[in-house]
Order: C-alpha cells, then sequence, then structure tokens
C-alpha cells in the first residue's frame, strides 16, 4: 500500500539547521523553488 | 534515497530542491552523505520537529507512517503526499517529476499570485 493523497494547504513552515549547520528554512524557498521533503526512516 | 540522487539532476531541472529529513543526528546525516555522495540537502531532525509540526498543523503526516514524502510547490502550498510503508517503498520519482512539471504549465499564475 502506497496511498497518495492530493492536497492544497500551506506547509507549515520550520528552520532547522543541516549537518552542516546551515540554517535550512522552507519560506526561503518561497517564489523560488518547489520543495520535495522526503521524512525518511533511517539509513540502514 | 539511490533514486532520488540519481534524479536528482531533473529537479533541480524542474525547479525544485529535495530536502530529505531523517532522526538520525548530524554525524550519522554527515557519514552517510559522504558515503552515498549525495547531492541534496541532509536535515538531521533527532526531535522530529518537523514531522511534529506537519503531523499537529495540518495533519498532513500521520504519524507512523513513514517515509513520506511531501511535494510543496514554490507558492509554499502541499500540493502531493506519498506515503510508504518501507524503506524500500519510494514514489517514483517520475510522478513527482510529472507533477513538477504540471507546476511548470501553472508557470505565471503558479509565481507569487496566490
Amino acid at each position: 500500500m502506497s496511498p497518495e493523497v492530493q492536497i492544497d494547504a500551506m506547509a507549515p513552515d520550520f528552520a532547522l539547521e543541516d549537518f552542516e549547520g546551515r540554517v535550512i528554512r522552507l519560506s526561503d524557498y518561497r517564489g523560488a523553488r518547489h520543495v520535495l521533503l522526503v521524512f525518511n526512516r533511517g539509513f540502514t | 534515497m539511490a533514486q532520488l540522487r540519481q534524479d536528482y539532476g531533473k529537479f533541480v531541472e524542474q525547479g525544485a530542491e529535495v530536502v530529505v529529513v531523517g532522526p538520525e543526528g548530524r554525524e550519522a546525516f554527515a557519514r552517510y552523505w559522504r558515503e552515498q555522495e549525495l547531492p541534496f540537502i541532509g536535515l538531521p531532525d533527532p526531535e522530529h520537529r518537523i514531522l511534529k509540526l506537519y503531523g499537529q498543523k495540518v495533519n498532513l503526516l500521520k504519524l507512523g507512517r513513514m517515509p513520506a514524502q511531501v511535494l510543496i510547490d514554490r507558492n509554499g502550498r502541499a500540493r502531493f503526499i506519498h506515503y510508504g510503508h518501507s524503506m524500500s517503498d519510494i514514489p517514483p520519482t517520475e510522478r513527482v517529476l510529472a507533477l513538477l512539471a504540471g507546476f511548470a504549465k501553472e508557470g505565471s499564475t503558479g509565481q507569487g499570485s496566490a
């Protein structure tokens, strides 16, 4: 099962440091780029 | 992750960035990114801040239904979510790329006018 959901809601903004210490803020991409946000479960 | 890496150039061509969030710490991310030579952004989120935010704010993500991918257009709208039930269940990147191509066709209407 791989449910797919079509939606059209504002994605909550967030700001978090990436592993190199850069602050990644979702709203910084607004008007510039689309973002594929991948929630990963593990690197195994 | 391998497929995402392979198709990363296509995402960039379609005007998209790829951001991978995971529960591991910074060191684990750095090691994995180095080993796998991943070109996209890696966000360590051991406190599940983003996951909780998305779960609570708009009930976008059903916690526990991982992995998941959320496609957010450049207007900040979440347009598509794919839930997977296992690590190997990654949505075909073609699907996401097709959606991105659709965004491009929305063109000027999609740029900041929403």
